[in-house]
């Protein structure tokens, strides 16, 4: 019995010790805010969007707005955050002033949040292992179907398919969704066209096929998320503009799709 | 604070669907469950240690591994290659019945063990079987101690079907998670499910606190 409050004393004597150590870390954070450190939250896990590798955070989206940055001449950071943290603390607008996440522009969205000028196009793309009969989007209507919840996958899917239509399934994530495909649940899986494409690169010898259907799927543009009102956007939108236009947007592009960039569509989108 | 009542109303259907589902999950992963677990209970009291071990391991590793990493075993490492392709409703129910096998096991064996020897004694003296004993002297008296620890087990198993969104089984939380997607917003979602969850789980426990006066 005596060894228990011993060890009780020595536990509470640790978390205190440990939530000491955590106010300190903040009294440090909040001067370097002083200094106007621009930050910014994200879902690390859409590589090759942004995607941790072990403890750091890479991806387009991550080399994009450091160009941006530089061009406006602030300081910034990016943090891992998760989905649904970055949802909420970029409304409040408080701790992180903006979301960088791959998030796609809708009107829907927009009712919440305000969004940069689009810096990405994307289509959605499908995959289907090879042999399917599926070849566009239509004769994924009778099929099973899986997607990524809360993505625009799963909004032009719910659109065909209808929303609470049980062959559209809607995992956590696009790596679940994938392992229905290959586990025999899903005929197809539908994903933004560069997860797809990561994910026939790194699984050649599942025999997957890519199906893109830009009748049916129309182009998609990605935008930084801003709380309402935020005043951020308009520093950064003739940053964004500058990137776009001066080939460091193109050059950042070929570095991870090895092609290309259509800008016309980009710049011309709104 | 705005809370936007509108798309919950909109979601009000599915939710709806997503509840019966989730009550239809729980009622027979329960039922399963309390089945398996009583012969898993009597299994961990045999009286030979080789006889009690695959039971023994089997609680172990149900209540010594996370849920959710055994939904994933189950959807995508045990159905298949029975069933020939995943299925999330039968891995609903396979999954939180083995699960919610393991609790019940221990549950049946606190309550059979708290019930003193002396009464077996008593009844095989009698001229009862051990069987006998079992069925009219110690089991009535046992499963008057078992019915709260049940009624957790019960309310945990509803909660923690919630985890079955990762396979995309359309139940109360995988509907929540379509409704952040399309807005974007996190309250009108995640706190509907809660009250429905609460709903479920405080109507269960009333209709338990019933069951127990009565017996």
């Amino acid at each position: 019995m005596k060894k228990g409050w011993v060890m009780l004393a020595l536990v509470s004597l640790m978390i205190v010790g440990i939530v000491g150590c955590g106010s300190n870390n903040d009294a440090n954070s909040n001067k370097s805010a002083a200094v106007e450190k621009i930050k910014f939250a994200s879902d690390a896990s859409y590589a090759p969007m942004e995607y941790m590798d072990t403890d750091t955070i890479k991806g387009f989206d991550i080399d994009f707005i450091k160009a941006v940055m530089e061009e406006a001449g602030l300081s910034y950071e990016v943090t891992n955050t998760g989905w649904d943290t970055m949802l909420t603390s970029v409304k409040q607008g408080t701790e992180y002033q903006a979301g960088l996440s791959s998030v796609s522009i809708t009107d829907e969205r927009k009712e919440t949040y305000d969004y940069s000028i689009p810096y990405f196009e994307s289509t959605n793309m499908i995959m289907v292992k090879e042999g399917s009969d599926i070849k566009n989007a239509l004769d994924l209507k009778d099929k099973k179907v899986a997607v990524q919840a809360a993505t625009t996958a799963d909004e032009l899917m719910s659109g065909i398919m209808g929303i609470d239509n049980a062959n559209l399934k809607r995992f956590d994530s696009n790596a679940v969704a994938l392992m229905e495909l290959n586990g025999g649940g899903a005929d197809a899986v539908v994903a933004d066209i560069a997860i797809v494409r990561e994910y026939m690169k790194n699984n050649p010898k599942q025999n997957l096929v890519g199906i893109v259907d830009t009748e049916n799927f129309g182009a998609e543009y990605y935008g930084i998320l801003y709380p309402k009102g935020s005043e951020l956007r308009e520093k950064l939108d003739p940053a964004i503009q500058k990137v776009l236009e001066n080939g460091k947007y193109a050059e950042i592009y070929k570095t991870w799709f090895g092609e290309e960039p259509n800008l016309d569509n980009l710049l011309k989108a709104e | 604070m705005d809370f936007r009542l509108d798309i919950i109303i909109q979601y009000f259907p599915v939710l709806l669907k997503g509840t019966l589902l989730t009550i239809g999950i729980s009622v027979v992963s329960i039922l399963f469950g309390s089945i398996l677990g009583l012969g898993i209970g009597f299994g961990k009291m045999a009286p030979k240690w080789y006889f009690r071990w695959p039971f023994h391991s089997y609680i172990n590793f149900f209540r010594g591994t996370p849920l959710y990493v055994q939904i994933l075993i189950v959807h995508f490492g045990v159905i298949p290659p029975i069933y020939g392709k995943t299925n999330a409703l039968i891995t609903a129910f396979v999954a939180l019945s083995l699960n919610s096998a393991a609790y019940s096991a221990e549950i049946f064996r606190a309550g059979i063990q708290s019930i003193d020897l002396g009464q077996r004694e008593a009844a095989i003296s009698l001229g009862m079987t051990k069987w006998q004993a079992m069925r009219f002297i110690i089991l009535p008296q046992a499963i008057k101690r078992m019915v709260p620890a049940f009624g957790n087990e019960f309310i945990v198993l509803v909660k923690d079907s919630s985890l079955l969104a990762l396979v995309a089984a359309p139940e109360i939380m995988y509907w929540s998670n379509t409704m952040k997607g399309q807005y974007l917003r996190i309250w009108e979602p995640y706190l509907t499910a809660a009250l429905i969850y609460f709903i479920l789980t405080y109507s269960l426990s009333k209709l338990l606190s019933y069951v127990e006066r009565g017996l």
